[in-house]
């Protein structure tokens, strides 16, 4: 007979000698990285600065950190979500210049840790230095590169059969040397040969401003039409330093029913029109069209819109045709990188800032304390709150590696082994 | 990505040889008396993974991708180290979200319960909870590196072969077939020199089976899912032969085309959903060659039937595995390999098929099956006889046909699990005596432990 601890194990605990192998091997965040700060929280994680410390260059990373699920209030562990199983897939098979680097997933102490290459900026930091500071528009040089950039990785991503779903400029990453990456894959979705229709329902968290007018008027499959819209939203915000369709959302009624979104339609009919059903001709069957007749009628305006603000035909002509209303004749990506825009001076550069003066460039990334300190072990460092993310922090002035209780590498797990061979030894 | 297989993960660091195959092997291998259980095992696994694919009603391509996360999880662990069960319970959870289709982590617990308490289980229930899914899981994707995504034979069968003949449009899988099919356009992965074949009725079918039953061995760790796909088909036309083409028919077929020299029409590209239909019609026109086809695919014809040899040697060792339910297929092919024990008096449809590979054989003459057939032969890794002859030294002496089950395999599992457990535990050694003898004996269990006894004198 076996022991009554080898049957207790086989019993109760059968993956222990697995698990102690593998922690054995395992090498923790804080092991393998110097947390630098706290960069942003999204939906889906904290995002954290981090400074290699395997490489001697000490690259920079930023870590997203992914929130536990919750049902209801309460946290439970119910595994991985499916939302970082989508976005850890689909950033394991991806490899492009730009799209954000998935360097590597630590999968410890139930936490999932994404360790990206570190983008200094993003769109909506370059907007906001231009509206904010500069107070002058970002020339065009800039923006056609932007443009150019994230066309080309959009064309990369949907040659894959991948949508992004979720573009805007927060989530639209630039280098320090002015390489465009698109990040934030969490709403992806690989389209080809789905088991499931891509059903517009699923918790969209989209912002509203960026959605295409046929999910406004209730289509149900996503398409890569609809990330070419929002490629048109996010180059008007770039050359407005505003987003152009500003609406409001509807909040789903109290039977979670998705409502009409009214405002944001009406937002977007000012500027290119009420749609007939001569360009759109499939409008009649869209779920919310008798709604949508009820609206008050405007006419296009988009090229006055653009006078003043793209300064260039070309470019006016680009973005019309990026709004197309029709999602089957609206310009693809492809389509769109060879538009003739990018043909005319100033041409498009692969760093996008080649162009302009030091002062132009936005500032680098805030780093700032986790205001949730159970996270990352956060340096001891007051003066970092404020600091422009300069790496002038020694490594000796940060918490030590393996100091912080919240990070130890696979508490619980190793523990609860941990005990239970003590028992066996009694 | 999705469509480039060369670039995928899956290619890139999941293709392996036979050599790590063997390596990842080697401590199982000290706990089973006859290579040949670990085989078994295998089989026995994928069952058990289909089984409770099915009761959670996950579609086959859920179910392969579970599985091969399953092959995937043990070419870096060993059976006897861990919880075959519960790595399985795992691999379903994971594969459900990454297949898009998410189960709730109760499900996965209560259905993991059911299935694997109707196993062998010496007397010893099966427990779990969420937290130990939840776990395991998470080791599940370490393990897997993280790389989710998996291409399966699947597709380049939909893709290669026609969909009008899809008989299955109505089964379980058929909605697989139908759904998003053509959602979108784009370059098939598997290669260049694409046109359709016209599957006969059936052949499809069996084709799909054959995929199916792929997966109950290793072959999805070693070659590439277009390859498995275009074995099957192979294999499908020995069973289903093809209706010859009437060259009567290919003079009226080429008249009808614009390019005479061109029997099949290329196959766009960039296809557009909308001009489907018509260039299905165009298609229907298409009286083409299987056989030309599948030559015609730039590839090598000794590897293709190499892996087809190796599906033949998988029905060759299923076929001493016992289960309720035999799919159909798998007899079929089984019988094909010519290793049936059952002695049938009467033509079987498989026999027939024989007789019907021949005679394609002997029209399409040499430069198409006879390079097959030899390199067939001359394959040392699946030597069908060299099975054979295993199998019934093990059957020596024993009067009637024995078969492995799972009975057997759930048992043998624990007494792998047991000894490793009692090589790590030095102070156990004494109690629980080596040799890994399954103590508690029922009656009904005694066939099973003679059998044991008899491969390990064997052995
Ligand atoms: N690679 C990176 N380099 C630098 N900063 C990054 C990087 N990735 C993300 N960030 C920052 O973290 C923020 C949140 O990241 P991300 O958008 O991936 O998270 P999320 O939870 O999915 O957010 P969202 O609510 O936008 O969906 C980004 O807006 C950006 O400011």
């Amino acid at each position: 007979m076996l022991d009554e601890w080898s049957s207790n194990i086989l019993q109760h605990d059968p993956m222990r000698l697995y698990r102690a192998k593998r922690d054995l091997e395992h090498r923790t965040v804080i092991s393998k990285y110097n947390i630098l700060g706290f960069i942003s929280s999204g939906t889906y994680g904290r995002v954290y600065k981090a400074q290699s410390l395997d490489d001697e260059h000490g690259t920079l990373h930023a870590i997203k950190k992914f929130k536990p699920d919750k049902e209801g209030d309460v946290v439970t562990y119910t595994g991985i979500s499916q939302s970082a199983i989508r976005e850890i897939a689909l950033n394991r098979e991806l490899s492009h210049d730009n799209v954000v680097a998935l360097k590597e997933v630590i999968l410890e102490d139930k936490s999932i840790y994404m360790v990206f290459d570190y983008a200094e900026h993003d769109f909506l930091q370059v907007i906001h230095h231009h509206s904010q500071t500069l107070r002058s528009p970002i020339s065009t040089a800039v923006l056609k590169s932007l443009i150019y950039q994230l066309i080309n990785g959009l064309i990369y991503l949907h040659s894959c059969h991948v949508l992004h779903r979720d573009l805007k400029p927060a989530n639209i990453l630039i280098t320090g040397n002015g390489v465009v990456k698109i990040g934030d894959l969490g709403l992806a979705r690989l389209i080809y040969e789905p088991l499931q229709p891509l059903f517009a329902g699923d918790k969209v968290v989209v912002t509203i401003w960026y959605r295409a007018p046929e999910l406004l008027l209730g289509a149900k499959h996503y398409t890569k039409a609809i990330d070419c819209w929002a490629v048109g939203c996010v180059m008007a915000e770039l050359a407005s330093l505003r987003p152009i369709f500003k609406g409001e959302e509807a909040k789903l009624d109290s039977k979670k029913n998705v409502p009409f979104q009214r405002d944001q339609l009406l937002k977007i009919f000012e500027v290119l029109g009420t749609p007939d059903e001569k360009e759109w001709p499939s409008l009649v069957d869209m779920p919310e069209y008798h709604s949508m007749k009820r609206l008050d009628y405007f006419t296009n305006r988009l090229s006055d819109w653009c006078q003043s603000r793209l300064r260039s035909p070309q470019g006016y002509d680009l973005l019309r045709r990026l709004f197309i209303y029709d999602p089957e004749r609206r310009l693809n990506a492809k389509d769109a990188l060879q538009h003739k825009w990018f043909h005319e001076d100033p041409k498009p550069t692969w760093n996008a800032f080649a162009s302009v003066s030091t002062h132009q460039i936005p500032p680098h990334r805030r780093i700032s304390q986790d205001e949730a300190p159970s996270m990352v072990p956060i340096p001891q460092h007051a003066s970092l709150q404020g600091a422009h993310g300069h790496m002038g922090i020694p490594f000796g002035q940060q918490s030590k590696p393996g100091s912080s209780t919240s990070l130890s590498g696979g508490g619980h797990y190793v523990q609860s082994s941990g005990t239970r061979k003590k028992a066996r030894l009694q | 990505m999705a469509t480039d297989f060369w670039a995928s993960s899956h290619y890139k660091r999941w293709i392996v040889d036979r050599a790590t195959l063997h390596q990842a092997r080697l401590a199982d291998l000290q706990y089973v008396d006859n290579p040949e259980q670990l085989d078994f095992l295998s089989i026995y696994f994928a069952n058990l993974i289909t089984k409770l694919g099915r009761k959670l009603q996950f579609r086959q391509r859920v179910i392969a991708t579970a599985t091969v996360f399953f092959r995937r999880f043990y070419l870096k662990n060993s059976y006897s180290e861990t919880d075959p069960f519960i790595v399985i319970a795992a691999c379903c959870y994971v594969a459900a979200k990454a297949e898009e289709s998410p189960i709730h982590i109760k499900s996965i617990v209560q259905e993991s319960r059911t299935v694997f308490n109707q196993e062998e289980l010496n007397g010893r229930p099966w427990t779990t909870d969420n937290q130990k899914i939840a776990e395991m899981e998470f080791y599940l994707v370490d393990d897997l590196e993280c790389d989710l995504i998996i291409f399966h034979p699947y597709r380049t069968l939909l893709a290669l072969c026609k969909r009008e003949n899809t008989p299955l449009s109505t089964s379980e899988e058929g909605e697989d077939l139908g759904i998003g099919l053509d959602t979108d356009d784009g370059p098939r992965y598997w290669g260049t020199g694409e046109g359709q074949l016209e599957l006969p009725t059936g052949a499809l079918q069996v084709a799909w089976s054959i995929i199916n039953d792929t997966y109950k061995s290793q072959l999805c760790l070693l070659h590439p899912p277009h390859l498995i796909a275009i074995a099957a088909i192979y294999l499908s036309f020995i069973i289903h032969p093809p209706v010859r083409p009437d060259p009567s028919t290919i003079i009226e077929h080429e008249s009808a085309t614009t390019t005479p020299e061109s029997h099949r029409q290329p196959r766009r590209s960039t296809r557009q959903a909308n001009s489907h239909s018509s260039s299905k019609k165009f298609q229907s026109h298409n009286q083409q060659d299987p056989i030309a086809f599948l030559a015609d695919m730039n590839m090598s014809l000794p590897l293709l039937a190499s892996v087809s040899q190796e599906i033949i040697s998988l029905y060759a060792l299923w076929d001493q595995y016992k289960e309720d339910m035999a799919p159909d297929a798998a007899r079929l092919a089984r019988e094909l390999s010519g290793t049936s024990p059952v002695a049938s008096g009467s033509i079987s449809p498989a026999k027939r098929s024989m007789s019907r590979a021949d005679s394609l054989t002997q029209s399409y003459g040499s430069q198409y099956f006879g390079s097959l057939t030899a390199s067939a032969g001359a394959t040392p890794v699946t030597d069908t006889n060299e099975t054979l002859d295993t199998a019934s030294s093990v059957q020596e002496g024993v009067p009637g046909v024995h078969y492995v089950t799972p009975a057997f395999l759930s048992l043998l599992v624990q007494r792998m699990r047991e000894a490793k457990l009692s090589d790590v535990t030095p102070s156990a050694q004494g109690s629980s005596s080596g040799s890994g003898s399954i103590n508690v004996i029922s009656g009904r269990k005694m066939a099973v432990n003679k059998r044991l006894e008899r491969m390990q004198a064997a052995g």
